[in-house]
């Protein structure tokens, strides 16, 4: 047994070798982490801390998704609710169901400010509210730090994303830009009855009401009751988030190709 | 300072000791508990707990030595939050393994389930008793303490078998099988090596043979003994690549499977014991003991405990070299491990005794000039 496995020993088989080798190895190991591990200390220090900017992150001079990158990494979310707009879209894009929109003071009384609350014991943390957010208030930043001991505290209420946002944590640089939504907000005349809550609601502000004609009395008809305006909707401002349609009595707005 | 040795500073304390207690009482009970029977009495007792409290301390250090060094060969920092540096992690695991409970199985021989680890663990403490750490550091002039040490040294697998056979788990049972078969394969090389270094020496004494070693030390000349020693006392201790007898891949913990709590802690405890007894022996029998080379300044070891302290800087460096080799390499077979033993290292064993043999004879050294003092 022993004189078959001699003859089929590579010179690189020498018995010697076979423990030398590997303590040669142990031993650079060794002197590289003699002045530092490649431990982070994560409680005390963290791979954010300036002193790792050099060696990951933007900083480090890597392209963006290779290597050790940690810029685009999606945390908690950072809400500025000077700048939200309500107009629901994060709600609606959320796979998770995980954002509810909640009142925050700031609005008039007959149309309040509503801004999202996530729960992030559901949140997957994709990134589509982001995404959607057409005013760029809602981000995702690098923190990560979340847990907690009771359920209640997952769920951050959008003061305490907005003190997220206030930290200016690095904000994650990858938005995806989304195809623009072509289609625009069309109207079916008459079905409308011109009563303002698309205009009310829109939050861009982005519909006026025009004057229409009021049309003469035919004989043995009757002049329908209505307020005799109509939404116009200025698309350059429009955000399409829809909530015009999804308020409108009559469903008289929808959604096609421009003119 | 110079005269401090474990016998006068146990003397010392007992007598201490006893005087403060003797100055509360009145003058009939004083004069009995200072009489000088007393204080050598409690003397030995302080002798004794000295050792068993140097002896648990070193050990416990050592863990805590392997575990930072490790960490640095696998590229992390080991245990770093309890007390500085971590030095005080290995006191709370030891709390924790006191809290904790130990289930013998249903069908385990009782007497011998508990025996195995408390015979184990007294049988490896025993071996301090013998050890001289430094010139009067050592618990008397025993002319044959090195057999001794290795006598007692080689009663662990007895222990083990007992521990094992008791547990009734054929995971313990088939460790205790290996750790039987592994300390007996390489017992025999042990014991040569040992026996190279007698012969040059002359002397069954260990501080004879630390004294011996005042004008080389016997690595040099006696390397293939040490190298076949430091082998053998891999393999004696059970550690990696030889830590067959509990390879957690195959048998659950090998034959400490079923202990838990304090037991099992006995048993991780006499582990480390016997590789701070194995390093003991090293720095004893090959690398001068306390002494230092000639060519080192005098003023280095002129400070009160030089000796000790450079015993112990010694002993820990080497286990540094345990723990190097421990980071290296992986665990090999059974087969491989008794063919190294019975088919390698006793021929090699057997050499470094002929080239001892020869060493006295001809009484040169090629390479450290001629020996002036040696021979049987």
């Amino acid at each position: 047994m022993a004189s078959e496995l001699n003859a089929t020993q590579k010179p690189d088989q020498i018995p010697v070798l076979w423990i030398a080798r590997p303590m040669a190895t142990a031993a650079r190991q060794f002197v590289k982490s003699l002045f530092r591990p490649s431990t982070i200390l994560y409680p005390f220090e963290r791979l954010e801390d300036p002193k790792f900017r050099t060696q990951v992150g933007v900083g480090s001079g890597m392209p963006i998704g290779v290597g050790p990158v940690w810029d685009n990494y999606r945390g908690v979310h950072a809400l500025n609710i000077a700048t939200c707009i309500s107009c629901n879209l994060c709600a609606f894009s959320c796979p998770d169901l995980c954002i509810d929109m909640v009142t925050v003071p700031g609005g008039d009384p007959k149309h309040p400010k509503k801004c999202p609350e996530i729960d992030y014991g559901k949140c997957s943390y994709c990134g589509f509210c982001s995404d959607a957010c057409p005013e760029g208030c809602l981000t995702m930043t690098t923190r990560y730090e979340l847990s907690t001991t009771k359920r209640s505290e997952m769920v951050y209420s959008p003061e305490k994303l907005n003190e997220v946002f206030r930290h200016k944590l690095p904000m994650n640089p990858i938005r995806l830009e989304l195809p623009k939504n072509e289609d625009s907000i069309l109207l079916d005349p008459p079905l409308c009855i011109g009563c303002n809550a698309c205009a009310r609601d829109c939050p861009t502000q982005c519909i006026t009401m025009l004057d229409i004609p009021k049309p003469e009395a035919k004989p043995g008809e009757k002049v329908a009751k209505r307020i005799w305006k109509e939404p116009v909707v200025n698309d350059s401002d429009c955000v399409r988030c829809g909530t015009c349609i999804s308020v409108c009595p009559k469903e008289c707005l929808f959604w096609g190709a421009s003119k | 300072m110079a005269s401090l040795t474990l016998y006068s500073v146990s003397y010392d304390l007992a007598q201490a000791l006893l005087g403060a207690i003797g100055s509360i009482l009145p003058t009939g009970p004083r004069a009995l508990i200072t009489s000088s029977d007393v204080v050598t009495g409690l003397a030995v007792l302080v002798f004794g707990a000295l050792l068993l409290a140097a002896s648990m301390l070193n050990t416990i250090l050592l863990i805590w030595w392997e575990r930072k060094l490790l960490g640095r060969f696998m590229d992390r920092r080991g245990a770093m939050h309890v007390g500085y540096a971590g030095l005080l992690q290995n006191f709370a695991d030891g709390l924790k393994l006191f809290r904790k409970n130990t289930f013998p199985p249903r069908e385990a021989d009782g007497l011998g389930f508990y025996f195995g680890p408390t015979a184990y663990m007294v049988s490896s403490l025993a071996i301090f008793g013998i050890l001289p750490i430094s010139s009067g550091w050592n618990s008397g002039a025993l002319p044959l303490s090195l057999l001794l040490a290795l006598t007692i040294f080689s009663f662990a697998p007895l222990f083990i078998f007992v521990s094992a056979w008791s547990s009734n788990n054929k995971y313990s049972l088939m460790g205790g099988l290996r750790s039987a078969a592994q300390m007996i394969a390489y017992e025999v090389p042990l014991l040569l090596a040992v026996v190279a270094v007698i012969i040059v020496a002359g002397s069954f004494d260990l501080t004879t043979i630390v004294y011996d070693q005042k004008n080389y030390w016997f690595w040099g000349p006696l390397f293939l003994a040490l190298v076949v020693f430091v082998a053998a006392m891999l393999a004696e201790m059970e550690r990696i690549p030889f830590d067959l007898p509990e390879a957690e891949a195959e048998l659950v913990e090998g034959w400490n499977t079923e202990y838990g709590g304090m037991l099992f802690a006995f048993f991780m405890l006499a582990d480390y014991l016997r590789a701070l007894v194995g390093s003991i022996l090293v720095v004893l029998l090959f690398l001068g003991g306390w002494t230092l080379p000639s060519w080192i300044p005098a003023s280095l070891s002129a400070f009160p405990l030089a000796g000790i302290f450079w015993f112990m800087l010694k002993t820990y460096v080497v286990f540094g070299l345990f723990v190097w080799v421990r980071a290296s390499l992986p665990r090999i077979r059974t087969d491989q491990l008794l063919r190294v033993g019975w088919n390698r290292m006793i021929p090699l064993a057997l050499l470094s005794v002929f080239l001892a043999a020869l060493l006295v004879t001809v009484r040169c050294v090629p390479v450290l000039g001629c020996v002036p003092s040696a021979g049987v």
